[in-house]
């Protein structure tokens, strides 16, 4: 449970870091977004991801839990990239 | 040199600290990531043993067996497999020194107790072992060899991380079929998302090789290298023996006593000197099951069982190293955290080929005639495809010779291991002679159907195959065997990938960017 929980955080991190960025607004939202929202993006992305780290470490044990942090945030970033590289596909489907 | 950049100078660093070492990186990264399952691949090539975890009627059994077969022995030594299971129960005993010296050995079943016949195979320590002591060469020349290259891949990365211009802004960068770029791509993403993994194991790689890289700390301060293990390690308590016998301890109670006085922990190894004697001392040596767990051993008395003066426990730097040596091997992780190691050792051994396939596919398109590369292109070429695809096929090769091999044969494990070097020398010689992108495509696909033999050569051979072993819920069989049929879809689809990549390559691109400008 922790371990699913610390997933979905770090996952929900990395999809509000990926909207950061200029370049993926546009692919993803059709526009790109004022600084201000930029600005929030990426604190609540980066909040996902240290509330990530506190779930883990709660749940787990801080020493275990940090080791099972970092492992998930890389597991998200893939899934992240992977999705990202496949946008084309993903938006056919979602909008053919 | 002189004028360049320092960034320019860092790259020049990352190309050749990374090329040069790159085949050796690639093995280490492959059979480390692989030994991260060491005893679940060694439950599979001991398909013999069907319980895992040893049971105490396995250990009243071991004792009894020790008290018919050697009462008079100098010492007993029990190793319990861990509750990951993949070994037996193992009983020695020794007695004498020099010429007088003997010594005896049994495999037990960790659930019955009762002698069993297992296969004679190294199982899964053997890859472990492989990623820092190689084979076929002398331990001192591989240890050197790897040390260089565990201090290349550090230079490598911290050049690497110098040379990367845009780690943020590329953070989720990944174009396919675009050449060098999706190359450049992939080595970028597999290293910057797990860059914690590769930081750590790198550095705490170097740290279990600390006495080869670092020998002066201890040259300056000790005449020798003994002199230091005695101080750091001092010994335990040690009796003589006193010629005045009672019954032993029996191994159950032993290991339960052991249980209590270290907080749960289960011994990985029982030494027992004198057994039977007054002045018998147990020796229980921890198996490492929690980050930064004591490494230490318990002394038990061994008449009455009541615990013994421990040597004092070794400084603060130790205990940092035994942190680290933990973190490298992470033998003390639940099986979610061992896959998120793999996966992030997987990200690792794909970081380093791409590397090296990189450095390829960028001078090949600045070769002067592309028909005829220079000698140092060709071998780099070839050297990636024998390191990369071999050495995949011979690690299966391993497996497929754990199951097909006669159980009776002499030298069974050795053979399994010559096993895996002789389909890599084989597919060595034949990728040599075959043109690149052919050689790529068939070693691929031999990678691919060698994977598939491997649970077909388990279910035939044995009767835990995928769906015997589905059906028992033995999650260990199941997962190996679809880790094997899932290596053999990728080697498969790289395969495909590889032989239709000019035919199709050209128009799919220009299709995609269609649809790119459309929406």
């Amino acid at each position: 449970m922790t371990h699913v929980a610390t997933f979905l955080l770090s996952l929900g991190g990395f999809v509000l870091l990926l909207l950061v960025i200029p370049r993926h607004q546009q692919d993803w939202l059709g526009r790109k977004l004022f600084p201000r929202q930029r600005r929030v993006l990426r604190l609540a992305g980066l909040a996902m991801l240290a509330l990530a780290f506190i779930v883990a470490g709660g749940g787990l044990g801080w020493a275990y839990g940090a080791i099972v942090w970092f492992g998930w945030l890389t597991m998200a970033a893939a899934l992240v990239v992977t999705a990202n590289a496949n946008r084309a596909r993903i938006m056919r489907r979602v909008r053919p | 040199m002189g004028n360049k950049s320092f960034r320019q100078s860092m790259a020049w660093l990352h190309t050749w600290a990374g090329l040069v070492p790159g085949w050796l990186l690639f093995i280490i990264f492959l059979f480390g990531t692989v030994a991260f399952f060491q005893q679940e691949i060694s439950c599979w090539m001991r398909p013999e043993l069907k319980e895992r975890a040893v049971s105490d009627t396995a250990l009243r059994g071991a004792s009894r067996l020790l008290m018919a077969k050697a009462p008079d022995a100098d010492r007993w030594i029990v190793t319990l497999p861990s509750d990951r299971g993949g070994d037996p129960l193992t009983v020695t005993w020794k007695s004498g020194t020099g010429e007088a010296a003997m010594s005896g050995k049994a495999i037990l079943d960790p659930a019955s107790g009762r002698e069993i016949a297992v296969r004679d195979t190294r199982g899964g320590w053997f890859l472990y072992r492989f990623h820092f002591e190689l084979r076929y060469i002398p331990y001192w020349l591989a240890e050197i060899l790897v040390c260089a290259a565990a201090l290349a891949m550090f230079v490598a990365i911290v050049s690497g991380i110098v040379t990367h211009k845009k780690i943020f802004a590329d953070f989720f960068m990944m174009r396919f079929g675009k050449g060098a770029r999706s190359w450049l791509d992939v080595h970028n993403v597999t290293a910057v998302l797990a860059l914690p993994f590769h930081l750590m194991i790198t550095y705490t790689g170097l740290v279990t090789l600390l006495f080869t890289l670092m020998p002066w700390a201890i040259s300056v301060q000790f005449p020798s290298r003994e002199s230091y293990f005695q101080t750091a390690y001092p010994p335990g308590p040690e009796r003589a023996s006193k010629g005045e016998m009672i019954p032993p301890l029996l191994l159950d109670e032993v290991v339960e006593r052991a249980k209590v006085l270290q907080g749960g922990v289960a011994p990985g190894r029982i030494i027992v000197e004198h057994p039977g004697d007054v002045a018998s001392v147990i020796q229980l040596w921890p198996s490492p099951t929690r980050i930064g767990g004591t490494s230490d051993a318990l002394y038990l008395d061994g008449s009455t069982g009541k615990a013994m003066q421990r040597p004092p426990t070794s400084g603060l730097a130790t205990a940092s190293r035994g942190v680290m040596i933990d973190l490298h091997a992470g033998r003390f992780s639940g099986p979610v955290l061992r896959w998120l190691y793999f996966l992030s050792g997987a990200g690792g051994t794909i970081m380093v080929a791409s590397g090296l396939i990189l450095w390829t596919v960028k001078r090949r398109s600045k070769l002067p005639d592309p028909a005829r590369p220079h000698f140092g292109f060709r071998l780099v070429e070839r050297l990636n495809i024998s390191v990369i695809a071999g050495s995949c096929m011979g690690i299966a090769a391993y497996f497929l010779a754990n199951r097909l091999l006669p159980l009776n044969m002499a030298h069974r494990s050795d053979w399994e291991i010559n096993g895996l070097f002789l389909v890599w020398g084989t597919a060595f010689i034949w990728i040599v002679a075959r043109p690149a992108k052919r050689a790529w495509v068939e070693a691929l696909a031999a990678c691919g159907v060698l994977y598939t033999l491997v649970p077909v050569a388990n279910a035939l051979s044995t009767t835990r195959g995928l769906i015997p072993s589905l059906i028992a819920q033995d999650w260990v069989f199941v997962g190996f065997d679809l880790t094997m049929l899932a290596t053999a879809a990728a080697c498969a689809f790289a395969a495909w990938k590889i032989a239709t990549h000019r035919l199709q390559a050209a128009p799919e691109r220009k299709a995609c960017k269609l649809a790119e400008t459309a929406t």
